[in-house]
């Protein structure tokens, strides 16, 4: 079983903070593998282990983007390819999907897995339009996957509660968190990594199309948040919370 | 809005007992707004055996309801729904297309986004007409910023979060609905649904609860759990959880609260270590009083807060 998986790399969310004075965005941290794509990595390997196969990572965005890739060999992929762009954002999804897609029809694969959506812009449609481009069966939000004859078999997380669908391989199928808990690479899979094959390829996106457009992100509102307790020993905190409580009679 | 006021679609959704999603009825709000200068609002609803949830969509206030009651559709599987609003909005001549931010609608959008060529505003909150383009608001980097996205081409489509506008009210029996005809592909009928099995309910007192302390990662670690049972306890309150604590086996399925777990509204709702993420906020936003304790004071959490701790 040869698989694919879609990984990007984001700045790390938990470092995420705002300049109240000027309205920025401080996107200080580390660059790392996007949450859900991490998942799909676990998964992919687990796949080789049962059933062997090639694992090979691929991802859109700067010369950087290969510690992305990197990351993901240390954990056990067998190849990788950067498909490099000083910067993802600045295509659109469609734009960035056909151009996977390009890249993704000289490889072949079984499956493709992606992350159900990227930690940073969570348009959530990069792999759903990976596979209409590819012309292939989409399952999204995935919990657990088997094979049977050709076919794929995917619980997934709904609203209405766990799903089970079956669809013919090749497919794209998006990781859910709830798939697996991603590996650490071990120092063997560091060293390792580094005799792995690293392909880099110059992207040529299509020419730009005014399909849509969009503004530099801006900072709500603070909005409804009424009393706001910062800068006090937890002690006096748990006194005001209480007192605020016992004011609007909810304890 | 003058000439460039465009036919609106919108899309409803019928869950797995064939219930109107009540989200159907948000798009009518959405969709009423974006056709306030005279353009024709049409619905469209897709399933297999629709008749109740068809005649609670027409009767919210659309000009037209369009069925596609078909086998294929007895899941809201993307390929043949991408086909079904494909053929709805060759139909309308639809230039603002609005389809639920649900799992099923975040499927089949960018998939009928990329089969028409056009650009899609994901989980959008809000609308404006801008000259006649539509321009969607979306949250961004976990609902921290705000993104304003310009849909420049024909027909814009936008996926719209649950609980972001008000659902429309019942004005009458409506029109009739107008089945449509579509013609489903081998492509479309290649996924299989075998089963769905509802989650494990759970004790019941989540949603009747009074309190709920609702725990997230950023509680550390499992054992810290004990602090909110315990506080649960004291306050005659019960324990919900967010889906990043349940997905790590930190706490048992039936607590989570969301778009795919519960929705509760209790008088108090405490939020401990918890971001507030658009996926969890839908479950919880119905709380008479929301109190937050994170310490990132940029945590959206804080927005829905009436009292807000930043520490820890
Ligand atoms: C299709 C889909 C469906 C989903 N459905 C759901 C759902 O039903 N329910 C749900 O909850 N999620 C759902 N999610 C996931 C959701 O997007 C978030 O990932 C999840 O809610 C985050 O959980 P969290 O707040 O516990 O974790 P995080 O986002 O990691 O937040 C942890 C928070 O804790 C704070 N913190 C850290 N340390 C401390 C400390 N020492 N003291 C105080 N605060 C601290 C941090 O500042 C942070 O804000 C869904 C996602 C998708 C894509
Ligand atoms: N630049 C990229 N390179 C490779 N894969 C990507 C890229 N952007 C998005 N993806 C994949 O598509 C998924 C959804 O991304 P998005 O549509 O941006 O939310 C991610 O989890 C990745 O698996």
């Amino acid at each position: 079983m040869n698989v694919v998986v879609l990984v990007k790399q984001v700045p790390d969310m938990n470092a995420v903070r705002i300049d109240r004075a000027s309205g920025k965005l401080l996107l200080g941290g580390q660059q790392v593998v996007s949450s859900y794509d991490a998942h799909a990595v676990e998964e992919a390997l687990r796949l080789k282990e049962r059933l062997g196969g090639e694992v090979t990572v691929v991802t859109v965005g700067p010369a950087a983007a290969k510690d992305a890739l990197s990351r993901a060999l240390a954990m056990g992929a067998d190849r990788a390819l950067l498909v490099e762009t000083p910067d993802a954002n600045a295509l659109d999804t469609l734009a960035l999907a056909r151009l996977l897609a390009d890249h993704l029809r000289a490889i072949e694969f079984d499956l493709i897995l992606a992350g159900q959506t990227a930690d940073d812009y969570e348009s959530g449609q990069v792999g759903a339009q990976v596979a209409e481009v590819l012309d292939l069966p989409l399952v999204s939000s995935a919990v657990e996957l088997q094979t049977e004859d050709g076919r794929i078999v995917v619980r997934r997380d709904t609203e209405d509660g766990y799903q089970t669908v079956s669809v013919p391989l090749p497919a794209v199928v998006l990781a859910s968190t709830g798939l697996n808990e991603p590996r650490y690479p071990s120092l063997k899979g560091i060293m390792a990594a580094k005799k792995k094959p690293l392909d880099r390829v110059a992207a040529e996106p299509e020419e730009a199309v005014a399909r849509l457009s969009w503004d530099e992100p801006v900072v709500p509102e603070r909005g409804a948040a009424g009393v706001v307790v910062q800068d006090v020993p937890p002690a006096e905190a748990a006194r005001q919370l209480v007192a605020w409580l016992r004011e609007q009679k909810l304890i | 809005m003058t000439e460039s006021s465009a036919a609106v679609l919108i899309v409803g959704e019928v869950a797995t007992d064939r219930s109107l999603r009540p989200v159907s009825l948000e798009l009518v709000t959405a969709g009423r707004r974006l056709a306030a200068a005279g353009a024709p609002l049409t619905a469209l609803l897709m399933g297999d055996g629709l008749g109740d949830a068809a005649r609670e969509f027409a009767a919210a206030g659309v000009d037209r309801l369009l069925v596609v009651d078909d086998p294929v559709l007895a899941a809201t599987t993307p390929e043949a729904a991408a086909t079904a609003v494909a053929q709805a909005i060759a139909a309308t001549s639809a230039g603002v297309v609005l389809i639920p931010g649900t799992t099923a609608g975040r499927d089949y959008a960018p998939r009928l986004a990329a089969r028409l060529g056009v650009g899609l505003a994901a989980d959008a909150t809000d609308f404006a007409l801008d000259d006649g383009v539509l321009v969607a608001t979306r949250p961004v980097l976990g609902g921290r910023v705000q993104s304003a996205v310009h849909l420049l081409a024909r027909p814009a489509l936008a996926t719209v979060r649950a609980a972001s506008f008000p659902k429309a009210e019942a004005t009458g029996a409506g029109p009739e609905p107008e089945p449509l005809a579509v013609e489903f592909g081998p492509n479309d009928r290649r996924t299989s649904v075998l089963e769905t099995a509802p989650k494990e309910a759970g004790p019941a007192n989540l949603e009747a609860a009074e309190v709920v302390i609702g725990g997230g990662r950023g509680l550390k670690e499992p054992g810290n759990f004990r602090l909110v049972e315990e506080l649960a306890a004291t306050l005659g309150g019960a324990v919900g959880a967010t889906r990043a604590v349940v997905d790590a086996g930190w706490r048992p399925h039936h607590e989570q609260i969301g778009q795919t777990g519960r929705t509760v509204a209790p008088r108090l709702y405490l939020a401990v270590g918890v971001s507030g993420a658009v996926q969890h906020n839908v479950g919880m936003q119905g709380s008479d009083y929301v109190v937050a304790i994170n310490r990132d004071p940029d945590a959206p959490i804080f927005k829905l807060a009436a009292f807000g701790v930043v520490g820890d």
